[in-house]
This record gives structure tokens, C-alpha cells and sequence, in this order.
């Protein structure tokens, strides 16, 4: 089965190592031990928001901010457990482990992939998000490790995060193929960046989703 | 408060918000109900988070200096790459070399 996990999940190593890596550099310029950018990728587990906490440590933003930040650029997180409600088997540490774990890379793996018939799905699942995490961690660590060893300018660096949005903005595009989403995105963007430019971020998501329920309530009164 | 101290703080106030958002879907949810608005909601908000990230992640730029060009063209980069290869791994390391050796010069 190890072998099996490990073959299905080598494009997360692909995508994990480096960006790890890219997380660990950039956290070293905080100036903090290595051994933190280790405990961040055990604990938090969150790629973008580790790229983020960067900024945000440097800047020495408060608790609270962080904390709301953090919750709301998960937030695409909190639907991705609808797709695996029934997946993860019954209520225990393996399945608060399972959900922890739960990320982009492991999500989009599990809802594509098949188990093979001869593995428990609930073990192959744990396998999957216990080595991608470890893929991240060792990332993460590496990273932190070399940039003190390693004389390299990681200036512009922090660009990957935004690549990464691109690249996953590119993706929503050819799955979902409707205008109205980014539309109303945009426009709340551009509402939120006049109104609330430090708080962007949260005023934003609110404010889109929030449209988008209107959008389809009146539409819906037009049916009636 | 110190510098760990604050960085431990931050740590464990992140963790807990990380593990929020995978949890409550879970909790709130644990037999697969068919809700309408839900699922309309649960459709929509991926690719208009999408686009707010990648505003946000722009909106520090100074566009009045070569660093709105280099970010542009680092962009540009990005997207034709990932147009043409579909892979998210070289996408944003094309990118991301493009924009850090522009910048480094």
C-alpha cells in the first residue's frame, strides 16, 4: 500500500518540495530559528497562509487580524468537506486528521482518483495526507535550513504566492466557464479596495458572497 | 511580549483557524443533507475566492515604478505558460523566475 500512496501522491511531493522551500527561505528573513518554519508546516499546514503570516509577522499585525485573515483565506476550505462527507469513515483521530490534513493538493486527489480495490479507502486516505504533509514539512525545512547555508537572493520570491492564485484563478476559469462569479468578484474588489483598502481580503469575500445570494434570490422572485 | 512568544501566539491562533474552516463543514454536516443554497454557495465561492486573492495579492503593487511592468510581464508569463503546458508546478515557477530576475537586476 506505501508504494501505491506514494506513487498517487508524487505530484503533491512536485508541487510541495519547492513551495515549501519558497515558504522556508522567505520565513528565515524574519529572522527566527530554522526549527519555526518546521512547527508552522506540523501545526498550521496551510500553504497561502504561511505565505501570508510572512508579510503578516514581519509587519507584526495583531492576533486578531491574523486570525480572521487566516480563517477567511482557508475559507474555500470550509466547502471542500462537502465533497468528503461520507469519505472519511467514522469519528476518531484518523478522521480529525483526515480533516486537518485536508488541503488543495489532497482534495483535488481524493475527488479524482480511485482507491484501488485491495486497500481500505480510510487507510489509503490517511497514507495520502500523512506523507504529503511530511512532503511540506521536509519543504519547509530545507528551505529554512539552506537559506542560512546558501548565499541567495530570494528578492521577488514572494511572487510564487500570486502565480499560484493565477494559476488556480486559470483553473476556476476552464472548470466552472460562467462569467458571473468573476464578475461579481471583480466588482466587489474593486468596491472593497476603495472602501476598505486595509481590509480588503475579508470585505471582499463578504461582499461577493453576499451579492451572489442576492443575484440568485431576486432572479428567482423573476421566476415566481 | 517577545518576538517567539508572538510568533508562537500567531502559530497557534493560525492552526486553530486553519483547522476551523476543514472541520466545520464536517460538523455542521455529517450526513449528506441536499441543501439548495448551500450547494449554490459551495459552487460559487471557489472561483470568485480565486479572484479576490489575486487582486489582493496585487493591490500592494506600485504601478508607478518597474515594479508594475515586472509584476505585468511575470503575470503574463504565468498565464501563457499555463495556457499552453497546464502545469501548475511550471506555471508558477516560469512566473516566479521571470519576476525574481527582473527585480534582481
Amino acid at each position: 500500500m506505501i508504494r501505491s500512496v506514494i506513487k498517487t501522491t508524487l505530484p503533491i511531493l512536485f508541487g510541495f518540495l519547492p513551495l515549501g522551500i519558497a515558504f522556508g527561505i522567505l520565513f528565515q528573513e524574519l529572522g527566527y530559528p530554522w526549527y519555526f518554519a518546521t512547527l508552522m508546516g506540523i501545526c498550521v499546514y496551510a500553504g497561502a497562509a504561511q505565505f501570508m503570516a510572512v508579510g503578516m509577522l514581519g509587519a507584526g499585525v495583531g492576533l486578531f487580524e491574523i486570525a480572521i485573515s487566516t480563517f477567511f483565506l482557508n475559507s474555500r476550505h470550509l466547502f471542500y468537506g462537502l465533497a468528503l462527507l461520507n469519505s472519511f469513515g467514522a469519528w476518531g483521530l484518523r478522521k480529525f486528521y483526515l480533516i486537518f490534513g485536508l488541503t488543495d493538493e489532497t482534495y483535488a486527489l481524493m475527488t479524482t482518483i480511485t482507491v484501488p480495490k485491495e486497500f481500505n479507502r480510510e487507510r489509503y486516505y490517511f497514507l495520502m495526507t500523512l506523507f504529503s504533509q511530511c512532503y511540506w514539512v521536509l519543504g519547509c525545512s530545507i528551505g529554512a535550513l539552506a537559506s542560512s547555508s546558501l548565499d541567495f537572493n530570494t528578492e521577488g520570491m514572494d511572487f510564487a504566492a500570486t502565480a499560484l492564485f493565477t494559476v488556480l484563478l486559470i483553473e476556476q476559469w476552464l472548470k466552472v466557464r460562467k462569467p458571473l462569479p468573476f464578475v461579481v468578484a471583480f466588482s466587489s474588489s474593486c468596491i472593497a479596495l476603495i472602501f476598505f483598502f486595509q481590509h480588503m481580503l475579508l470585505a471582499a469575500i463578504v461582499l461577493s458572497i453576499t451579492t451572489i445570494i442576492v443575484l440568485r434570490f431576486i432572479k428567482s422572485k423573476k421566476n415566481d | 511580549m517577545t518576538d517567539i512568544s508572538y510568533l508562537l501566539l500567531v502559530m497557534l491562533v493560525m492552526t486553530v483557524a486553519t483547522y476551523a474552516t476543514r472541520l466545520t463543514p464536517f460538523v455542521l454536516f455529517s450526513r449528506g443533507q441536499e441543501r439548495a443554497l448551500l450547494n449554490f454557495i459551495a459552487k460559487n465561492t471557489p472561483p470568485m475566492v480565486m479572484t479576490i486573492l489575486v487582486i489582493y495579492m496585487l493591490k500592494g503593487v506600485n504601478y508607478l515604478s518597474f515594479e508594475g511592468v515586472y509584476t505585468f510581464i511575470a503575470i503574463l508569463v504565468t498565464v501563457v505558460f499555463h495556457l499552453y503546458k497546464r502545469n501548475a508546478l511550471l506555471s508558477i515557477i516560469a512566473g516566479t523566475a521571470v519576476y525574481m530576475i527582473a527585480v534582481q537586476i
